[in-house]
C-alpha cells in the first residue's frame, strides 16, 4: 500500500467552503495550545488555564459576532476592510497587483478633509456635501492609482513597486498637511485638522456605533458583482486577467483597461477614505488607518476576488481585529500574542488554499523493491 | 513460440473529471519493433503515455516490463525502467551545450562533468544511431529537428530500452522528417523498442511495424503493417469514410478585400522580417502562401490583423486604409484569425468555453447586446448550437477552455472566427497538430467560407494543404514573394527552387 | 441633630465600602513594559490596586494607536461597565468625547487633552518644571556645548519641554545650543536610537529625549556620551551615561481621582499639577557633581515655593524677537499652545 500526493486538475467546489473553515479552526486550535501555556504560565494550575483558555475562545467568538455591541464594532471594523478590498479585486481581476490600497485610503481621506474643511465650507446640506465628499475622495484615490497606471501603461513598470512606495507618499503627505497648512487653528497647536462640520458627517445609529457606511459599501458590493458578471467590461477585463495576449488579439485595448482597472481601483478605496473620515473619524489626524489598505489585500484574495464574498471575509476579519482587542483588554494578553494568532489565521488559511490543490492517493499495490 | 513482449500494457482505465481519457486500453511492444499509436486528437493517446512515463497514474491496470510487473511513478522512474520519452514541448536547456544537456540530471555524472569523455561517447553514441551532432553546439543555436534528437539522445545515453516519440514530426521539416526516420530503423536494428504516435497516416505507414488505433479512449484494433493501408486506418481512425480527394468548389472571385502595399514588419528580435511586400486577395479567393517556416508568415499575419505595427507600408480592406495595430477596427471589418499558436494566443485558458467563443463580442457584437446588460443566457445558448455544428466534444458550455484537447480547441476558434461571417479570414497553419477527421472538418470550413463570398489568406507548411486549397499559391522567402503558381501538384519543383529563395523569373 | 449627621455618615461610609468595588481601565499607547510613558502610568494603576485593595478592580490594554482604532477600545471599556476610563496619550482625545458622550454613566480622564465633557476630564504635569531642571544639569555638564534633544512630534507638549530645557541650559551655559531632531514616534526604540546617533554624529556630547522608550540613551552609553532621560529612572539602561530625568508619578493623582469617584465629588476639572503637586519631579543619580546637585535642588525648591518660573523673562525666541520681557512670563492658554522655539534652540518646528 502506497501513499502519494497528486496534484488535483480541477479544485472541487466545497473545498472554496471547507478550506477556509477548516484553516480557521486549526488557527484557533494552534492558537489554544499557545494560551494554554500562557495561562499556566500565569495561572500555575492547568484545570484553571483550561477553563480560561475556554473563556477566553467563548470571549473571542462571541463578543464581535453574537453581541450587540460587538457586531457593531465589528460591522464598522468590516467598513475601510470592504472598501479597500473591493477596491483591490477590481484591478487584481486583471492581475494587475495594486498594492496601495493604503495610500489610496489616505489620499482619499486627505481629499475629503480638503472638502469639508476648505472646498465646499460654504455647503449646508448634509446630503450635497456628503455627495461631493465622496466624489473629491474618490477622485483623489483615483488619481492617485492613475500615476502608476501611466507609468505600466507607457513605461511599462511593476505596479507593485510604484503604488506600493506612493503609501509611503501619501502617508507623509497627510502628516505634513496635519502637523502644517491644515493644522486646527483651534487645537493649541496639537498636531490634525479641525474637525468635520455636522452636514459632513455620515448619519449614525444606535448611540453612534454604527455609520451608514455600511450600506454604501454593501450596495457598492452589489454594483461590483453585477459589473464582474453581467457586464462588458467584466467580462473582457477577465479576459484580460486570464491571457493578455488573447486581450489584444480580441481587441481589447490593454493600455485602457490597465489605466481604468488602476484608476476605479484607487477610486474605490479613495471613496473608503472619504466614508471612514465622514463616519469615524471626523478629523484627519497622524496615523489615519492601521494597515486596513494592507489587510484588505488578504481579504480579497481570501474572497477569491468576489464582491460578496469581500463583504463577508471583511466582516469575519473585523470580528477577528474586534475580537482580539477583547481579548487583550478583559485577559490581558499582550499584543504580541494577539499577532501570533492572526499570524496562525493567515498562515492556515494560505496553507489549507495550497494544500486543497493536491489531494492524498492511496493505492493497493505494492511498491516494486528496486526504486 | 512467441517472444515475450518488452513493454506491456493491460487494462489501463484512466478518467478525468467529465472524461474517460483511457478505457480498459491494452497494449504490448515487442522488442525490436515500431509500434505506431494511431488516433483523432483527443482519443487518448497521449494520456496513455503519460500513465506509461509515469505522469498520470492510472485509475485501474497494470504495466509490465519485460513480463515483469512495474509501478511507474515519476518519469525519473520511468527512465530507470528503461522507458523514455520525447514529448511535443522539448526540455532541452538553451544556453547548455548538447553534451551538458545529454548529462543533465544524470546522478553519476557527479558534481563535475568530465566533458572531454561525455562529448566524445555522445559522438560516437550518436554516429552508431545515425543521430549526427556536435556535442560542442550551444542547444539555442540547434534546428528544431536536431533539437528533437538531442532528446533522443538523452534517452538513448541512459539506457532506455522503450522510447515513446510524441507526435515527433509536427515539428520537422520533411527533410529533418526523413533524418529522423532513418535514426527510427537504426534503434530498432539495435534492439530499442518505439512507440510512435503520431495522426499522420502517410507517415504512419512507411515507419511502423504495427499499428494500434484509439478512438474515443478505446483501443478500436491492432494490426500488422501487411494488413491494413490508408483506406482502412482512416476509417478505423474516425468510424466514418474521409473524402481524401474531392474538387475544389468553383467561384468566380469578386471584388478586391484585402490589399497589402509595400508592407515592411519587423519581428521580435528586431529585424526585417517582411520587406516591402504587397499582395492581394478577392472575395471569394483562397491565396495560399508556401514557405519554409520563419520566413516571415507569422509577421505578415500578425501585421495584416493589427498585432503587430508595420515599419511601412499599408493594409487596406474593402477600400478603407486601416490603422496600424488596431484590432478592433479589424475585427469590426469582419476580419477573422486564425493563428497558429491558439492556445497562446486565441484563447483563454482558464474561463469558459462560453466565455472563448464570445471573446469578440464586444466588437462582432455577433449577439447584440448593451454593454451593460451582457446576455449570457443567449451566449450559453449559441454556444451550444456551435459546439453541435462544430462537433466540439467537451462536457459542457462551461468547461475551462483548458480541457479541451488540441482539435476541439481549434474547432472551437473556428466557431467563434467563422460563425460571424467574415470578409477576410487570415488561417495560419490552421491544421497543424490535428488529426484527419479534424483537418477535412477545417477545410471543408474554410472551402464553404470561400463560397460564401469571403476572401482567405491561408499560411501553411504543408504543400498538400496549399495545394488542396488555394486558388492562387504565392511563395513566401525571407518576408518578399518570390512568385505565384496555380495550386497544382505538378509545379512542386517551381515552388521548392522558390521556397529556397530563387525568384520565379530566375529558374531556368 | 450631631448624631444623626454621624449616624449617615457611618452610613454612607459603609455603603460604599460594601458597594461593588469600582471598575477601572487604563488604555496605554505603548506597551506596558516600554520602560517610560505607559510604564509611568502603570505604576499609577498599581498604586491604586495597593491602596485601594478590593474597592477597585483594574484593567489595561497596550499599544492601542491613536486616531479611530482607540475609539473601539474605550467603546469596548464602557459596554462593559467600567465606572472609570484613563486615556493615557493625546490622540485619544477625539474618541473620548465621542464615546463619553455616549456613556455618560461612566467617567473618563484623558491625559494631555484639552477637551472636556460633562463626564470627561483631563490631566497633565508641569513637565516643564523638571525638564527645566535637567537642562541646568545639560548645561553644566556639556564639554562641546552641543546637547542633542530627541523629540517625538513637534506639538505643544513636546515644544513646552524642549524650551524649558533650553532655558535650563542658557541659565547656567549661555554658549550651549541645543539640537532637536524629530524622530515622529511615540515608541520606536529602533528610530530612537537612531536619531539619537545622528545628534551624537555632529558632536553632541549629551543627549535628551521627549518618548517612550530608554533607546536615546542606550545610544548615549554606546557612544560613551552623556544622557538625560525622560519619565522614569533610567539608570538600568545606561548605568554610565544616565545623569538625571524628569518623572512621572501618578499614584497619588489617580487615588485622587478615584477618591473623587467612590464619594461622588469627581468634576470635569482640567488638572495640571506641578512638583508641588508631587506629579512630576526630577530623578539625578550620583553621576551628577554634589554642586550641580545641590543648585538643582535649590532651583526646585524655587519653583516648589512660586519664587521661580523657567520661562521668567527675558525669553527670546529664533528669529531673535523679544517674547517674555523682564518679569514677565506665559499664562498657561499661552504654555498650552506653544509653537515656537527659544533662541538657543537649533532646529525647526515642521
Amino acid at each position: 500500500m502506497r501513499i502519494k500526493i497528486e496534484k488535483r486538475l480541477t479544485v472541487p467546489k466545497y473545498s472554496s467552503i471547507l478550506v477556509p473553515v477548516l484553516s480557521v479552526a486549526l488557527a484557533l486550535f494552534l492558537m489554544g495550545i499557545i494560551l494554554l501555556v500562557f495561562f499556566y504560565g500565569r495561572l500555575g494550575n492547568l484545570s484553571l488555564a483550561f477553563r480560561e483558555t475556554f473563556e477566553a475562545y467563548k470571549e473571542m467568538l462571541t463578543w464581535p459576532f453574537a453581541n450587540k455591541y460587538g457586531i457593531f464594532s465589528t460591522l464598522m471594523r468590516m467598513v475601510p476592510l470592504a472598501f479597500v478590498g473591493l477596491g483591490l479585486s477590481f484591478a487584481y481581476r486583471m492581475k494587475i497587483w495594486n498594492i496601495g490600497g493604503e495610500g489610496q485610503l489616505y489620499m482619499g481621506a486627505l481629499a475629503a478633509t480638503w472638502g469639508a474643511l476648505y472646498l465646499f465650507k460654504d455647503v449646508t446640506s448634509p446630503v450635497l456635501m456628503i455627495i461631493l465628499i465622496s466624489i473629491l475622495g474618490a477622485a483623489a484615490g483615483g488619481i492617485w492609482a492613475l500615476i502608476p497606471a501611466l507609468m505600466k501603461a507607457f513605461a511599462k513598470t511593476d505596479e507593485i513597486v510604484v503604488t506600493l512606495m506612493l503609501n509611503y507618499v501619501a502617508i507623509f503627505w497627510v502628516d505634513y498637511l496635519v502637523y502644517g497648512p491644515w493644522k486646527d487653528p483651534k487645537g493649541y497647536g496639537f498636531p490634525g485638522t479641525a474637525p468635520f462640520p455636522d452636514q459632513a458627517r455620515l448619519a449614525t445609529l444606535f448611540k453612534g456605533e454604527f455609520h451608514v457606511g455600511f450600506f454604501i459599501a454593501v450596495a457598492l458590493a452589489i454594483v461590483l458583482y453585477y459589473v464582474y458578471k453581467r457586464t462588458r467590461w467584466g467580462m473582457n477585463s477577465k479576459i484580460v486577467g486570464d491571457n493578455a495576449q488573447a486581450a489584444r488579439y480580441s481587441g481589447i485595448s490593454i493600455i485602457k483597461y490597465t489605466i481604468i482597472a488602476l484608476v476605479v481601483s484607487g477610486a474605490i478605496a479613495g471613496l473608503g477614505g472619504a466614508v471612514q473620515m465622514m463616519g469615524i473619524q471626523h478629523r484627519l489626524q497622524h496615523g489615519f488607518s492601521p494597515g486596513y489598505g494592507y489587510t484588505a489585500i488578504i481579504v480579497a484574495w481570501l474572497a477569491k476576488l468576489n464582491p460578496i464574498a469581500i463583504l463577508l471575509v471583511a466582516f469575519l476579519f473585523g470580528g477577528l481585529l474586534v475580537g482580539n482587542d477583547q481579548l487583550q483588554m478583559f485577559y490581558k494578553l499582550p499584543m504580541a500574542l494577539i499577532s501570533v494568532f492572526q499570524g496562525l489565521v493567515l498562515f492556515s488559511l494560505l496553507g489549507g488554499e495550497a494544500i486543497a490543490k493536491y489531494r492524498l492517493r492511496v493505492s493497493r499495490e505494492e511498491a516494486v523493491t528496486n526504486e | 513460440m512467441a517472444e515475450l513482449p518488452v513493454l506491456e500494457m493491460r487494462n489501463i482505465t484512466k478518467a478525468f473529471p467529465g472524461v474517460i481519457a483511457n478505457e480498459n486500453i491494452s497494449l504490448d511492444l515487442k522488442k525490436g519493433e515500431v509500434h505506431a499509436l494511431l488516433g483523432e486528437n483527443g482519443a487518448g493517446k497521449t494520456t496513455l503515455m503519460n500513465i506509461l512515463f509515469g505522469i498520470y497514474k492510472a485509475d485501474e491496470g497494470e504495466i509490465f516490463m519485460e513480463g515483469k510487473q512495474i509501478s511507474v511513478s515519476s518519469p525519473h522512474n520511468a527512465l530507470k525502467y528503461g522507458i523514455g520519452m520525447v514529448q511535443q514541448h522539448f526540455t532541452v536547456v538553451p544556453s547548455f551545450t548538447v553534451a551538458e544537456n545529454v548529462v543533465l540530471g544524470l546522478k553519476e555524472m557527479g558534481f563535475f562533468v568530465k566533458t572531454k569523455t561525455v562529448e566524445s561517447s555522445i559522438k560516437k553514441l550518436g554516429e552508431s544511431y545515425d543521430i549526427p551532432v556536435n556535442p560542442r553546439a550551444r542547444v539555442w543555436t540547434l534546428s528544431v529537428g536536431e533539437k528533437q534528437r538531442i532528446e533522443i539522445l538523452k534517452l538513448l545515453y541512459t539506457g532506455a530500452k522503450v522510447i515513446i516519440l510524441d507526435e515527433p514530426t509536427a515539428v520537422l521539416t520533411p527533410q529533418e522528417t526523413e533524418v529522423l526516420f532513418k535514426a527510427i530503423r537504426k534503434l530498432v536494428s539495435e534492439g530499442s523498442s518505439v512507440i510512435f504516435i503520431s495522426h499522420k497516416l502517410d507517415e504512419v505507414l512507411e515507419i511502423s511495424d504495427r499499428v494500434t488505433v484509439l478512438r474515443g479512449g478505446k483501443v478500436i484494433g491492432t494490426e500488422v503493417r501487411s494488413s491494413i493501408d490508408r483506406r482502412s486506418l482512416v476509417r478505423m481512425m474516425v468510424g466514418r469514410d474521409v473524402l481524401l480527394d474531392f474538387d475544389k468548389p468553383k467561384t468566380e472571385p469578386g471584388r478586391t478585400v484585402l490589399q497589402v502595399e509595400n508592407l515592411t514588419v519587423k519581428n521580435d528580435k528586431n529585424l526585417e522580417a517582411v520587406r516591402s511586400l504587397s499582395l492581394s486577395i478577392k472575395s471569394g479567393e483562397i491565396l495560399g502562401i508556401a514557405g519554409v517556416a520563419g520566413n516571415g508568415q507569422r509577421e505578415l499575419a500578425e501585421a495584416i490583423y493589427g498585432l503587430r505595427k508595420p515599419v511601412q507600408g499599408k493594409v487596406v480592406l474593402n477600400d478603407k486604409t486601416l490603422r496600424h495595430t488596431d484590432v478592433a477596427q479589424r475585427i469590426k471589418g469582419g476580419v477573422a484569425f486564425i493563428p497558429q499558436d491558439r492556445r497562446a494566443l486565441a484563447t483563454c485558458p482558464s474561463l469558459s468555453i462560453t466565455e472563448n467563443m464570445f471573446m469578440k463580442n464586444a466588437h462582432t457584437n455577433n449577439i447584440p447586446q448593451s454593454p451593460f446588460n451582457v446576455n449570457i443566457r443567449a451566449m450559453q445558448k449559441a454556444t451550444e448550437e456551435l459546439i453541435s455544428s462544430y462537433s466540439i466534444s467537451t462536457a459542457s458550455t462551461k468547461t475551462p477552455a483548458r480541457f479541451l484537447s488540441g482539435g476541439n480547441l481549434q474547432k472551437l476558434v473556428l466557431a467563434r472566427e467563422l460563425s460571424t461571417k467574415p470578409c477576410l479570414i487570415i488561417a495560419e497553419h490552421p491544421t497543424r497538430g490535428l488529426d484527419i477527421g479534424a483537418m477535412e472538418f477545417v477545410y471543408r470550413t474554410l472551402l464553404a467560407h470561400k463560397e460564401r463570398g469571403a476572401a482567405v489568406l491561408l499560411l501553411a507548411g504543408e504543400l498538400y494543404e496549399i495545394f488542396r486549397l488555394s486558388d492562387r499559391v504565392a511563395v513566401i522567402y525571407e518576408g518578399e514573394i518570390m512568385g505565384y503558381t496555380p495550386p497544382d501538384p505538378k509545379f512542386t519543383e517551381e515552388i521548392g527552387f522558390m521556397m529556397a529563395g530563387s525568384k520565379q523569373g530566375e529558374i531556368a | 441633630m450631631r448624631k444623626i449627621f454621624l449616624f449617615i455618615s457611618v452610613l454612607l461610609i459603609a455603603a460604599a465600602l460594601m458597594a461593588a468595588p469600582l471598575k477601572v481601565a487604563f488604555i496605554y499607547v505603548a506597551p506596558v513594559g516600554d520602560g517610560g510613558w505607559s510604564t509611568m502610568h502603570n505604576e499609577g494603576r498599581l498604586h491604586l490596586e495597593r491602596v485601594f485593595g478590593d474597592q477597585v478592580v483594574t484593567d489595561f490594554i497596550e499599544s492601542v494607536p491613536e486616531g479611530a482604532e482607540a475609539e473601539a477600545v474605550f467603546r469596548g471599556y464602557a459596554q462593559r461597565g467600567y465606572d472609570l476610563i484613563f486615556g493615557t496619550s493625546f490622540g485619544y482625545m477625539d474618541s473620548m468625547v465621542k464615546v463619553s458622550q455616549a456613556f455618560p454613566d461612566s467617567t473618563f480622564m484623558h491625559c494631555s487633552g484639552y477637551m472636556t465633557t460633562d463626564n470627561l476630564g483631563t490631566y497633565f504635569g508641569r513637565m516643564y518644571e523638571p525638564r527645566f531642571l535637567s537642562g541646568l544639569i545639560a548645561g553644566a555638564m556639556t564639554k562641546t556645548n552641543i546637547i542633542g534633544y530627541v523629540a517625538a512630534y513637534p506639538i505643544p507638549e513636546v515644544i513646552r519641554g524642549i524650551n524649558a530645557f533650553a532655558m535650563g541650559v542658557q541659565y547656567v551655559n549661555p554658549e550651549a545650543k541645543v539640537h532637536v531632531v524629530w524622530s515622529n514616534t511615540w515608541f520606536d526604540p529602533a528610530r530612537e536610537k537612531e536619531a539619537a546617533e545622528s545628534l551624537l554624529d555632529v558632536g553632541a556630547d549629551l543627549i535628551t529625549q521627549h518618548q517612550d522608550s530608554p533607546a536615546p540613551q542606550q545610544a548615549a552609553e554606546d557612544r560613551g556620551a552623556l544622557s538625560i532621560g525622560y519619565n522614569s529612572d533610567m539608570s538600568a539602561f545606561a548605568p554610565n551615561a544616565f545623569l538625571a530625568a524628569p518623572v512621572w508619578n501618578w499614584g497619588p493623582f489617580y487615588e485622587y481621582v478615584v477618591r473623587n469617584v467612590i464619594e461622588g465629588t469627581w468634576t470635569n476639572e482640567q488638572y495640571w499639577g506641578g512638583i508641588k503637586d508631587g506629579v512630576v519631579d526630577i530623578f539625578v543619580s550620583d553621576l551628577v557633581p554634589d554642586g550641580v546637585a545641590k543648585l538643582v535642588m535649590s532651583m526646585r525648591e524655587a519653583i516648589v515655593q512660586g519664587l521661580l518660573h523657567p520661562f521668567d523673562g527675558p525669553v527670546y525666541d529664533q528669529t531673535g524677537a523679544l517674547r517674555y520681557a523682564e518679569g514677565e512670563k506665559p499664562t498657561d492658554a499661552e504654555l498650552l499652545s506653544m509653537d515656537w522655539f527659544v533662541d538657543n534652540v537649533v532646529g525647526k518646528i515642521q
